[in-house]
């Protein structure tokens, strides 16, 4: 890589959306009113499985301000991508809009559009619905059974969502055969679910000519117009959505939730538009979850901690219906042919369809579950074998021409570079050897533990991805960047803004956005698998440096200079060795001498493959052996991000992710009643996240160890990565602490106590 | 249905509205006086989004009835800049510090910040903490969020007291 001054890339400007969203200006999706508004609720099914006999909606029909109800009878019978990404194999097409089938507890049954929220609320209750239930199936080990009964007719048999997905390199047999040490052990996790603050909202408004225009809140509009349109079977330029500021989506607004569809059917009913609105109980019931998981591991090692064979098997749980449960299940049985370097490895993924609400892309995608089991396996094995756990770690960890889980050479690995920088900052020796106790409380154990993680920027080759950008400048010489990625609160409109300023060498200040219109701004896959900055940033670096040469050939005709002689700084064009001769980029683009004025237009498409970036995370743990609760003290998260572009957004992802992590691992379950298919805990008191009060302190460490040539001046993907290794390293902290080992998440107090009950058992018993 | 006449000042403007009685303060802020700023995270006090000053205190105007405001002074995100022009320190400083990621949280928290530093001008962190326990944020991992605020307070105390010495 040529060395580059940096004006702005790698500064943490003023993010140009923030001052909206905190003077209260900026408009959520649920902030729009339109003249003639109606409101859309869904009736949801109070059971988990079952078919609609009956359903009768003439007296909610009858209800004073009441506009339309739909039913099964009323909507087109398609089979749709729940999750849009029809161009991709990650995603499974199994769900009809509305069905006269129920298969989880919550499903949406019917719709009511009337003029007020509280008419509509009304008119469900007087639906009058029918049932005749069928058993359900309410989790992986029913969903697996020989008799289990069959949640779906497609599909490849039994309640599987795809075909397994089988993975199989070197001589697994021979690497066992090697091995000094064989491990084996059984993983699961809970079902957390992501919680964005901004619950999902929609709204629908059809013209004369037929259009819809439509207001979501959405990573992926591109998709969500091609699905709508596909649906609906209308034209893509029939169909229009916009989003402006989004309040969170962490992955799970990739998908196309019932209520999209059923809010534009409903507007096009009414002849009016129509705004859905989730309850914070609905986006629980009705949103997307992570994969709940059973996992089965037996790795081999060497005397001195390399890995000789890897074998995993792991059932993912994907509710009723399939969404990402394809992408998922590749995804994250092909992270355990990495991480830690293995030649021989057999692996085996699978997802099930259960009578439980949908799970679906959420931060982490599928690896979250698969590295929690490996990454405790390696402490496990270092301490049989007597190796430090971070020296056993960095025996092993992934490096420069392994394969990638992408099955493509990794090109710079930062993983080695985290751990030994964590080792040294975090002072991990040092800490391992203290004193467990706390002086100030003794019921209290301390404990440090370790975790690792890669992720990949961009979801290649699961799905060929594409990023474009238009980049225009204005006859005044301000500058527009045109990109169809969404903000979902990362930043990430601002990271691209920086990237062209740089490029093109002008003023930060000087350029704008236009998103989130799919009738204006270049086709976009949207905003998902950690891919914006690496993806869109390398299009829009592309059209701005086309742009550069464009600006620098008209200013050469003023200055009557050779375009190779120019170059353009902050905004103004200089002619090289000469610094009396410039002119600003305003004159350059003004009109003069004949010239008129001009804009000039650039485009930049960017087809990437995939790099990885890293993480080593180090934390501490305060364990309460009387009320076994766990209190994750202190976070060192060590990143390697490529090139930074905006280092106070990239520590806010990785904060914030760590944040989601904790929860993960330690309260965060959202559970379904294993008799009824009931969510028992749908709200924001019940289902437990990690607070102001509950948060410890983080000290972010990010590295630019490995740039990849991919992205942008090196610049890597940063969103996922950090709730992946936080888990592993929290229950090795635990295991630090108390001596107790735990293979699932969330590590309850109660798991804390019995565990500790077990271990006193067992110790008493060989005494 | 019966609908109450509401007299209210909303960021010292008076305001005079017809809302049925079993309106929230936040439904009746949002939509009735077009205040979109406070968001609805919940509508059952959990998230804190919603958090508006009514008469000096900070309440969840999701679970406040507008009728219950009759005649109250409320101040609301929006009223949160001094002129259109400047921004409150803590806006300011949730800029600096990257304390706003997807934003929706950020009205109520900015509220919440400021009833705290109007009573404690420094706060210490375990007082921030414990301020904040009511707001919930998803994105920040609240870390950018502790420093803005600390940052915020201790630039009002510096001015406060160059103003006293002026």
């Amino acid at each position: 890589m040529t060395k580059h001054e940096f004006r702005i890339v790698g500064k943490s400007v003023k993010r140009q959306d923030v001052i909206e969203k905190i003077t209260g200006e900026g408009r959520y999706t649920g902030d729009y009113h339109l003249p003639g508004l109606l409101s859309g609720k869904i009736k949801r099914a109070e059971i988990a499985h079952a078919r609609i006999r009956r359903i009768d909606v003439s007296r909610a029909l009858a209800y004073p301000g009441v506009k339309a109800v739909l039913t099964h009878h009323d909507v087109p019978r398609v089979l749709h991508y729940g999750s849009p990404h029809p161009r991709s194999a990650s995603c499974t097409m199994d769900q009809y809009i509305l069905d006269d089938r129920v298969r989880f507890w919550g499903e949406g049954i019917a719709a009511v559009a009337a003029v007020s929220e509280e008419i509509a609320d009304e008119a469900l209750d007087l639906i009058e619905v029918e049932y005749e239930p069928l058993p359900a199936v309410l989790d992986i080990d029913a969903a697996q059974a020989p008799d289990a009964p069959l949640i779906h007719d497609v599909g490849p048999g039994g309640n599987l969502v795809i075909p397994p997905v089988h993975i199989e390199r070197g001589d697994v047999e021979k690497g066992f055969a090697e091995a000094d040490l064989i491990l084996e052990g059984e993983f699961s996790g809970g079902r957390p679910v992501p919680t964005y603050m901004e619950p999902n909202v929609c709204i629908a408004d059809w013209d004369g000519s037929n259009k819809l225009t439509f207001w979501t809140s959405t990573q992926t509009s591109f998709m969500v117009r091609g699905a709508l349109a596909e649906v609906l079977g209308l034209p893509l330029n029939k169909v229009r959505v916009l989003v402006d500021h989004m309040g969170g989506g962490f992955g799970a607004k990739q998908d196309l939730f019932q209520h999209e569809f059923l809010c534009a059917l409903l507007a096009k009913k009414c002849r009016r538009p129509v705004k859905m609105e989730f309850t914070r109980r609905e986006t629980f019931l009705a949103g997307r979850s992570r994969h709940p998981f059973r996992l089965w591991l037996r790795q081999g090692f060497r005397k001195d901690g390399t890995l000789t064979a890897r074998e995993m098997k792991i059932v993912y749980e994907s509710g009723a219906y399939g969404s990402h449960s394809p992408g998922v299940t590749n995804v994250g049985t092909a992270s355990a042919t990495s991480l830690y370097r293995c030649e021989n490895v057999r692996l085996d993924g699978r997802a099930v369809y259960t009578n439980t609400p949908i799970a679906g892309a959420y931060r982490g995608y599928g690896v979250v579950q698969t590295y929690f089991a490996i990454d405790i396996q390696m402490d496990e094995a270092a301490e049989k074998l007597g190796i430090d756990p971070a020296g056993i770690r960095l025996r092993n960890a992934v490096r420069e021409g392994d394969i990638a889980p992408s099955g493509h050479p990794v090109v710079g690995y930062g993983l080695e570079a985290c751990i030994r920088h964590g080792i040294r900052a975090f002072d991990w020796a040092g800490k391992r050897a203290a004193d467990r106790h706390d002086p100030a409380n003794p019921a209290i154990r301390k404990g440090w533990g370790i975790g690792c993680e890669m992720h990949g920027s961009s979801a290649y080759p699961g799905i060929k991805e594409q990023g474009n950008a238009i980049v225009r400048m204005n006859e005044d010489g301000s500058v527009t960047l045109l990109t169809g990625a969404a903000g979902l609160g990362t930043g990430a409109h601002t990271a691209l803004a920086q990237i062209v300023a740089e490029e093109l060498g002008v003023p930060f200040e000087t350029v704008s956005v236009v998103h989130g219109d799919t009738d204006v701004v270049p086709w976009d896959i949207g905003a998902f698998a950690s891919h914006t900055t690496y993806l869109v940033g390398s299009a829009a670096k592309m059209a701005a440096a086309e742009l550069r040469q464009r600006v620098l050939a008209r200013a050469a005709e003023k200055l009557q200079e050779k375009p190779g002689h120019l170059e353009m700084v902050e905004g103004v064009i200089l002619v090289q060795g000469q610094p009396d001769r410039s002119i600003t980029v305003a004159e350059a683009m003004g009109p003069s001498r004949g010239i008129p004025a001009e804009h000039l237009v650039a485009s930049g498409s960017y087809m990437p493959t995939k790099s990885y970036s890293f993480a080593a995370h180090f934390v501490e743990v305060a364990v309460d052996t009387e009320t076994g609760i766990i209190e994750c003290r202190k976070v060192m998260p060590v990143h390697d991000v490529g090139r930074v572009i905006h280092p106070v957004a990239a520590q806010g992802q990785i904060e914030g992710g760590i944040q989601q992590g904790i929860g993960h691992t330690l309260t965060e379950d959202y559970v379904i009643d294993r008799t009824t298919g009931r969510s028992l805990n749908a709200g924001l008191v019940d289902y437990k996240m990690p607070l102001s009060m509950d948060m410890p302190d983080i000290e972010t460490v990010i590295l630019e160890a490995a740039p990849d040539p991919g992205g942008p001046w090196g610049a890597k993907g940063v969103g996922e990565d950090p709730i992946i290794a936080i888990g592993p390293a929290i229950a090795n902290a635990v295991y630090d602490a108390i001596g107790v080992r735990f293979h699932h998440y969330p590590i309850t107090p109660e798991d804390v106590l019995n565990g500790l009950r077990r271990k006193a058992a067992e110790s008493s018993a060989r005494d | 249905m019966n609908k109450i006449h509401l007299e209210i000042t909303v960021n010292g403007e008076a305001r005079s509205m017809m809302v049925e009685g079993h309106r929230s303060l936040l439904d009746a802020l949002r939509e009735e006086a077009g205040l979109t700023g406070t968001k609805k995270g919940c509508d059952v006090g959990d998230c804190g989004a919603c958090t508006v000053i009514v008469d000096g205190r900070p309440v969840n105007a999701c679970l406040m009835l507008a009728v219950e405001a009759q005649g109250a002074e409320i101040l609301t995100i929006e009223g949160l800049q001094p002129d259109p022009d400047t921004l409150h320190p803590l806006q300011e400083a949730f800029m600096e510090h990257g304390a706003s990621q997807c934003g929706f949280c950020s009205p109520g928290i900015l509220i919440m910040a400021k009833c705290l530093l109007d009573r404690n001008p420094l706060p210490s962190d375990e007082e921030i903490r414990f301020g904040l326990s009511g707001n919930i944020c998803r994105c920040t991992g609240y870390t950018k969020i502790f420093d803005a605020i600390r940052t915020a307070g201790r630039r009002m105390a510096a001015a406060r007291a160059q103003s006293v010495e002026a």
